[in-house]
């Protein structure tokens, strides 16, 4: 073991990085460098020949231009195109260094409670602001007991998606047959299937909805183009022919994609709400502080509400993705 | 069908020769071998497999973690059906383009500079 250690990186090198790489790469990459370890320079300049590459790699697997551009949109409309420029290279980023296990529920917790204590920081900053705007004290208490009861909703919300993918069942077992898999894959297409066929129907109806609420032409558009695109989307893949390792990697790439289709699908459901509350508080936001304060408490909640449901969704696709990875074919005797 | 860029043919005839044991540092070694004198950084080969991947022509997958890798597994990787037909009409090409260069120039093709 000594011997093996002596050969080996430093292990604040080592955590270095392994911070560097994008986790979806992180195994292989990181093991392939430890490998052709000689010497903690040779191995410094190897990684910095390596990782660029391997983030450029990840960002453009993980590249959801849909999504991207309607979160750009979305961004651009309420901090305008300064900050969206500089938030674009760090959405692409983050899609690079995307989790590949659910995000572990401390983690879930603390970012909820932060986000309502964010809520409550800005009541009492609008409040000391604010002092001259006359607004009673049963209004006051109301906000601050709203605010309140935000975290416990929260997470209590956080905690039925953590309980949803408890339930879901594993995809893959370390050791299955062939047709096995196949009736796996078999199944999650239908099951796309159908979803999407609803999401399409739903999304088609949602934008006939939206004319006659006089919506804003370019969401209704995109909900027509959106179920479109499901519906043409729709047709049924075989796998007939394919061996285990094939059936496998198309399997994954089946998952990784409707993982992306899924997330473009949730901001879109969400726009709809985020551009009306985007419209309130342009007329109103400046006259009435706390209509508002509470159209923007809405937008915080609506985007962590959407960020949950991804992340959680994502790690749990991310999750099936690597069980599949390591999975092994049985074969049955003959 | 898309057409194999020239590093995407050299990646795919590493893992093509390597068979069973065609993972990252292996690849490289091959790639490199391969394309002497030219030098490949392993990254660009990284990133060559994730392209492949996810268009189809090869597959990969994990396997058990080893001691002389820090407890670490091996991306494997193998050429899928339609990564051999790419690879097959590739040569194809290269063939032609040999016989070509040998019709015209003869035996000074296989000439080595310096």
């Amino acid at each position: 073991m000594e011997a093996a250690r002596l050969n080996a990186p430093p292990d604040w090198l080592e955590r270095i990085v392994l911070w560097t790489i994008p986790p979806a790469a992180r195994e292989a990459v990181a093991g392939d460098l430890w490998e052709t370890y000689r010497s903690p320079r040779q191995y410094a300049a190897e990684v910095l020949r390596t990782v660029p590459f391997v983030v450029a790699s990840q960002v453009w697997r993980n590249l959801n231009l849909p999504a991207l551009l309607l979160q750009s949109a979305l961004i651009f409309i309420f901090l305008g195109g300064p900050i969206a420029t500089i938030l674009l290279p760090a959405l692409l980023l983050r899609s690079a260094y995307q989790e590949t296990t659910r995000p572990c529920p401390r983690h879930v917790f603390r970012e909820t409670i932060l986000l309502s204590s964010g809520v409550m920081a800005l009541l009492l900053l609008i409040m000391s602001v604010t002092v001259r705007i006359r607004i009673d004290h049963a209004t006051w208490l109301g906000l601050f007991l709203d605010a309140l009861f935000l975290s416990p909703f929260l997470c209590l919300f956080r905690t039925g998606l953590i309980l949803l993918g408890d339930r879901a069942k594993t995809v893959a077992a370390d050791e299955l047959p062939r047709d096995e898999l196949a009736q796996a894959y078999s199944k999650f297409l239908d099951t796309n299937l159908r979803h999407n066929l609803l999401q399409a129907m739903a999304l088609a109806f949602t934008a006939v909805c939206g004319f006659f609420f006089a919506w804003n032409t370019l969401v209704i558009g995109l909900f027509v183009l959106a179920s479109f695109y499901l519906l043409q989307n729709s047709a049924r893949r075989t796998s007939a022919q394919l061996d285990f390792v094939s059936l496998r990697a198309r399997y994954q790439r089946e998952l990784a994609g409707q993982q992306q289709l899924r997330r473009f699908l949730r901001w879109l459901w969400f726009t709809p709400a985020l551009v009306a509350l985007h419209a309130r508080l342009a007329v109103n936001g400046l006259e009435e502080p706390i209509a508002g304060f509470l159209n923007c408490v809405g937008v915080a909640i609506l985007c962590f509400l959407v960020t949950a449901l991804n992340r959680e969704h994502g790690g749990r696709i991310q999750e099936q993705i690597g069980q599949l990875d390591r999975a092994r074919e049985k074969i049955s005797p003959a | 069908m898309d057409s194999l860029g020239q590093f995407e043919q050299i990646v795919l005839t590493a893992i093509l020769a390597l068979d069973d044991n065609a993972y990252g540092v292996t690849i490289h070694a091959k790639v490199e071998e391969l394309a002497r004198p030219k030098k490949a950084a392993r990254g660009a080969v990284y990133a060559t497999l994730d392209r492949m991947e996810d268009k189809g022509l090869i597959s990969s997958w994990l396997s058990e973690p080893t001691k002389e890798r820090g407890g670490r597994s091996r991306r494997h990787y193998r050429i899928e059906k339609s990564g051999a037909k790419a690879l097959r009409e590739s040569a194809r090409t290269a063939q032609r383009l040999i016989e070509t260069i040998t019709q015209n120039l003869g035996g000074l093709a296989w000439k080595q500079p310096g």
